[in-house]
């Protein structure tokens, strides 16, 4: 939390040169990323916005090493994704990358507390208790600690996600439509979540979103469009999301 | 990792139920055998023990070294020795008014503490008329001090037979030496022995009391001098005990091995029923463990939570099959030594049956458990973020797997058919148990397209047959693995019912060729004729089609015997024969069929006849003749008194084991006859038959516990099956399912693939069946492939059966849940 507004400015969180992902062989050949340039500051809470099969999850899923790429660089920080084999992918997600998806966040069987320190306890790592109880007092989970994911409402439960993605101070979090299932106002809470977080504590935030309103709540709008990046929007509101999208015809 | 791997057996316990449940049962299976073999053991040495039990020293003889008077002389007066007790024992037959038992006698040992046995009540024998009796027989003969006793000894080359008439003065406790137990038991003075047995007996064993002080080494060097014995073979007490132990059990083993081979077809039936579920759980779970993946989890980690989980499981099965298996010998033992006969039932638990079978319970799980661990490391993470879908796990070594499976059912299918033709069991056992491993290993190849060929037949119940249809080949790997572990007690059940029919059949015909009718009653020297009114009284029984009286008429010479003939009218021939190729002619004399003559003449007083011979089909023939042509012996007749007249006789060929039985005494009392005289083919059949049932009902009892864990493996991939299709079952239920059509549904599913396995399996054990009685039996007798069909459409109907009962919990689950929940469910 030491973090000064120049070590923000001048450090990339994640950098993507060249990107492409094709699917498929041949005749039946999909291309879904088609040499996408990118890069998103430490620090700063971005959305990825674009109609259906614009290519912005795969976008996600390949910057999270999650899916290989086709061609091109990723950099997290000063590591580079793309050459990395699956034992440090996996060592790279657990110290370095936090996730909130869509669904299905949290394992069913584990209580709120163990899905929080989850990659803690699989790094075999101690638990920064100071930290764990700031965030956990921030998200407003204390006394919700020791239910089971199915006790808990469905914002809770993305706020639980929220604190896992949070605990082990990555440098950046992943989110696809994190507040997707969501009524608009957990919705809305869940975001204003994510923006303190970015705010307050420096938290690099990457968001997937079809959600104009949800957008809205980050730094910058990336838009994409048919595989490619089509323009980016600072200091983002509903209304100057939504009439970007529609000039791209969507 | 621990964590995760512990929060799903907390939450999903019930999912573990069914493993548990399967390992429990196997593991409590191989400790049981475990525990049996170490309690006859140990019961043994009890009850042997309690003879040496309170001596420091046992010197013993044998054939070459026995103990004579001399010895025991030499051994008292050992300055090391304080009491010593030469013992012996006489067997002879004790005469209690009107009964006579067969009993030992035993001398008392000069100082009461080398004493076996306890006495009761009474005192000890002090002179040669007083003798005390054990507990048991002085229970059951009402005797009681002051009873009289009369010893009948052995006869002896020399002397006429020793007699003795002794009073009882004490009753003892009956000695548990299982070689004399069953036995009355007398123990009387030396000098009450020495009458009424041979002077030059000798005597079995002699046990010593050492003085103090007296160091072990030096006591076995000086009893081994007294006796002339190497000092290895004097002995202490436990030394003594175990050796005899030792000599008793040594076909305990054999029994054990048996039942361990039994133990451990429940063993690989469990094994496949934890290896199939724990697939399941891994499927289930895609999207949790994707999740893992993409928080940080290596694929070790993965792994490893699996194999934690069926760690845990294995262990605390394994720990409930030892409990149950203590407890429920523990209960046999009890109830057994009620029975004063088996007082000496021990319960042993030797830390082999613990250790082995935990290690053993514990063990099969995990390695049942890496298969579906290592699939769970194939799961992606980017699986996670997919909406759930059915995850086919495909596994890289499933291509050689097969290869190796066609390979050894081929090979091994090849090497049994050999073994058949040459009857060789020893060839044919290793073949084809290959050729079983082979076609489990190769079974995803048969088992989909058979139980999919099977749903054809569903077709006609509509929407529900065609799904169940499906849904039973959805998953081939696991279809398989379900049907598989059914399958496998199957076969061997029905391997046993087609062995046991075939070699029934075999023995049948060989027993037809041993006698020429179905029941006879022998005659022997010096018997009395049995009068004509007896015989009438035995023909008039039902169940008797024809008594024959066979005359005896002469002798003949043939083949260098002297054979005894009998005559037979030709009436009775042709009704009570079993083969009528087999009557005399009028001039011919059927003879036994080993002897090769062509003729010979019958020999009657001074009279003689020529007839040409003719060897019998059967065995168990003398010679026989017509007595239309043969006169019959007169009464007065020297020959004739010596051998009386036997009776042949055929029965109602409707009669069974219990109605034959019944007939034999029915007979006996009728003729006035003792029972062993009355023998024939149709009651050695009978035996035969008794014991091959007997083996075959308790194979199949052992095998049901094999059965019996598969079919809790096919109701426990059914309601996992039904978790995983909780959705789609409740969209069918939205639109328009009714809730009988799902319970149909998911029953006519369990049917098809117990069924199919049912049906696979005793075609299988059918052709294992047959190919075994004939490498067993093929070399001395004729095998005809016997299908017991009854048996095995009881087997397949019970499996189908137990197929449509195991459906029965997960389809009320599933239909219990409402469309709404269930579509809700995540």
């Amino acid at each position: 939390m030491t973090i000064t507004t120049e070590n923000i400015q001048r450090t990339m969180a994640v950098q993507a040169r060249g990107l492409r992902k094709t699917y498929g062989k041949g005749e039946t050949e999909v291309t879904a990323l088609k040499g996408v340039d990118l890069d998103f500051p430490a620090g700063q809470f971005t959305a990825i916005m674009g109609p259906s099969g614009s290519g912005k999850s795969t976008l996600m899923h390949c910057l999270a090493g999650l899916d290989s790429v086709t061609g091109g660089t990723i950099h997290l920080g000063d590591t580079e994704l793309t050459s990395l084999n699956d034992k440090a992918l996996t060592q790279l997600r657990r110290d370095r990358i936090g996730f909130v998806f869509q669904a299905f966040n949290l394992v069913p069987t584990l209580t709120a507390e163990a899905n929080i320190t989850l990659p803690v306890a699989l790094a075999g790592g101690t638990v920064d208790k100071e930290w764990f109880t700031f965030i956990t007092k921030t998200l407003g989970l204390v006394d919700r600690l020791a239910h089971k994911p199915h006790e808990l409402s469905g914002g809770q439960q993305q706020r639980v996600a929220v604190a896992r993605a949070l605990l082990t101070r990555p440098d950046v979090i992943f989110g696809d439509e994190p507040t997707g299932n969501l009524d608009s106002r957990s919705g809305a809470e869940v975001l204003g979540m994510l923006r303190r977080s970015s705010r307050e504590m420096g938290q690099s935030i990457i968001m997937v979103t079809h959600d104009p309103v949800a957008a809205s709540y980050a730094d910058r709008v990336v838009l994409m469009n048919d595989g490619a990046l089509v323009g980016t929007l600072d200091n983002p509101t509903a209304e100057s999301v939504l009439a970007s999208l529609a000039s791209l015809g969507a | 990792m621990l964590q995760v791997a512990l929060s799903q057996l907390k939450t999903h316990s019930r999912r573990f139920i069914a493993i548990t449940l399967a390992v429990l049962l196997a593991v409590a299976f191989l400790s049981a055998t475990l525990m049996v073999n170490a309690s006859t053991g140990a019961s043994l040495k009890a009850s042997i023990g309690q003879a040496y039990a309170k001596a420091d020293l046992v010197a013993s003889s044998s054939y070459d070294d026995p103990l004579t008077t001399a010895h025991a002389a030499s051994v008292a007066a050992s300055p090391l020795v304080a009491e010593s007790y030469a013992q012996q024992s006489t067997y002879l037959q004790a005469g209690l008014g009107s009964t006579t038992l067969g009993a030992t006698l035993r001398n008392m040992p000069a100082d009461p503490s080398l004493e076996p046995v306890a006495l009761i009540s009474g005192a000890w024998p002090g002179n040669d008329q007083e003798v005390a009796v054990d507990a048991i027989t002085a229970d059951r003969k009402k005797l009681s001090v002051g009873s009289k006793v009369t010893f009948t000894g052995e006869p002896t080359a020399t002397a006429a037979i020793p007699t003795l008439t002794a009073t009882v003065s004490g009753i003892t406790a009956a000695s548990a030496d299982p070689v004399s137990s069953g036995m009355a038991q007398f123990v009387g003075t030396e000098a009450a022995v020495g009458k009424l047995s041979s002077p030059d007996a000798g005597f079995s064993t002699i046990s010593v009391l050492l003085k103090d002080g007296v160091s072990l080494a030096d006591a076995k060097a000086a009893l081994a001098t007294a006796v002339g014995q190497p000092v290895e073979k004097i002995l202490t007490a436990d030394e003594k005990t175990t050796q005899m132990v030792s000599s008793l059990t040594g076909g305990q083993d054999q029994l054990t091995i048996v039942l361990l081979a039994f133990a451990g077809v429940a063993l690989l039936v469990a094994a496949l029923v934890v290896s199939n579920t724990f697939s399941v759980l891994v499927a289930q779970r895609t999207r949790e463990l994707a999740l893992l993946r993409c928080v940080g989890a290596s694929r070790n980690q993965v792994r490893n939570s699996v194999i934690v989980e069926a760690l845990i499981v294995g262990f605390v099965a394994s720990v409930l099959g030892v409990l149950a298996a203590t407890g429920t010998m523990a209960l046999v033992l009890t109830l057994l030594s009620q029975n004063p006969d088996f007082a000496f039932a021990t319960l042993a638990v030797p830390p082999s049956a613990i250790i082995a079978s935990m290690v053993v319970g514990t063990l099969l799980t995990v390695l049942a458990s890496l298969v579906p661990a290592r699939a769970a490391t194939a799961v992606a993470p980017l699986a996670a973020l997919r909406p759930a879908e059915d995850a086919s796990v495909h596994n890289a070594g499933g291509r050689l797997r097969l290869s190796i499976g066609v390979l050894l059912l081929l090979a091994g299918g090849a090497g049994l058919v050999y073994g058949g033709i040459s009857a060789n069991l020893l060839i044919a056992l290793p073949a084809g148990a290959a050729s079983f491993v082979g076609f489990l290993m190769a079974a995803t190849l048969f088992v989909p397209k058979l139980v999919s060929l099977a749903g054809t037949l569903a077709r006609p119940a509509g929407v529900p047959g065609k799904m169940a249809a499906a849904n039973a080949v959805r998953n081939p790997r696991r279809t398989t693995a379900t049907a598989s572990a059914l399958l496998i007690g199957v076969t061997l059940v029905t391997m046993m019912m087609t062995g046991a029919a075939t070699a029934r059949s075999a023995f049948d015909t060989e027993l037809d060729g041993s006698y020429p009718v179905d029941l006879q009653v022998s005659s022997l020297p010096g018997d009395t004729r049995i009068p004509d009114s007896a015989v009438a009284k035995a023909a008039a029984l039902p169940g008797v089609k024809h008594i024959a009286r066979l005359e005896l008429v002469g002798t003949m010479e043939a083949g260098g015997q002297a054979l005894d003939v009998y005559g037979i009218s030709d009436a009775d021939a042709l009704t009570v024969l079993a083969n009528p190729a087999n009557r005399p002619g009028p001039t011919s004399a059927v003879i036994p069929k080993s002897i090769k003559v062509d003729s010979g003449s019958v020999v009657a007083g001074t009279l003689s006849t020529n007839v040409t011979a003719t060897p019998a089909t059967t065995d168990g023939y003398s010679a026989l003749v017509s007595l239309d042509t043969f006169a019959p012996l007169p009464a007065a007749d020297p020959l004739y008194k010596e051998t009386g007249a036997p009776l042949w006789i055929s029965v109602d060929e409707s009669l069974d084991a219990n109605a034959l039985l019944d007939l034999r005494t029915a007979l006996t009392g009728a003729l006035n006859v003792s029972e062993y005289r009355v023998d024939g083919a149709v009651l050695e059949k009978v035996m035969f038959n008794k014991v091959i049932d007997m083996l075959l009902l308790v194979v199949t009892g052992l095998l049901a516990v094999a059965v019996f864990i598969a079919l809790i493996g096919v109701a426990n991939t059914l309601s996992l099956s039904v978790l995983e299709r909780t959705r789609e079952n409740s969209l069918l239920r939205a639109l328009g399912l009714t809730r009988g059509q799902l319970r149909g549904m998911l029953a006519l599913e369990a049917v098809l693939i117990a069924g199919v396995a049912a049906i696979i399996g005793s075609v299988l054990g059918a052709v294992y069946g047959w190919a075994g009685a004939q490498s067993a039996l093929g070399s001395f007798a004729d095998v005809t492939a016997v299908i017991p069909w009854g048996q095995i459409l009881a087997v397949v109907v019970v499996a189908a059966v137990a197929g449509l009962l195991a459906s029965v919990v997960p389809a009320h689950r599933a239909a219990k849940l409402s469309p709404v929940a269930g579509l809700a469910m995540d």
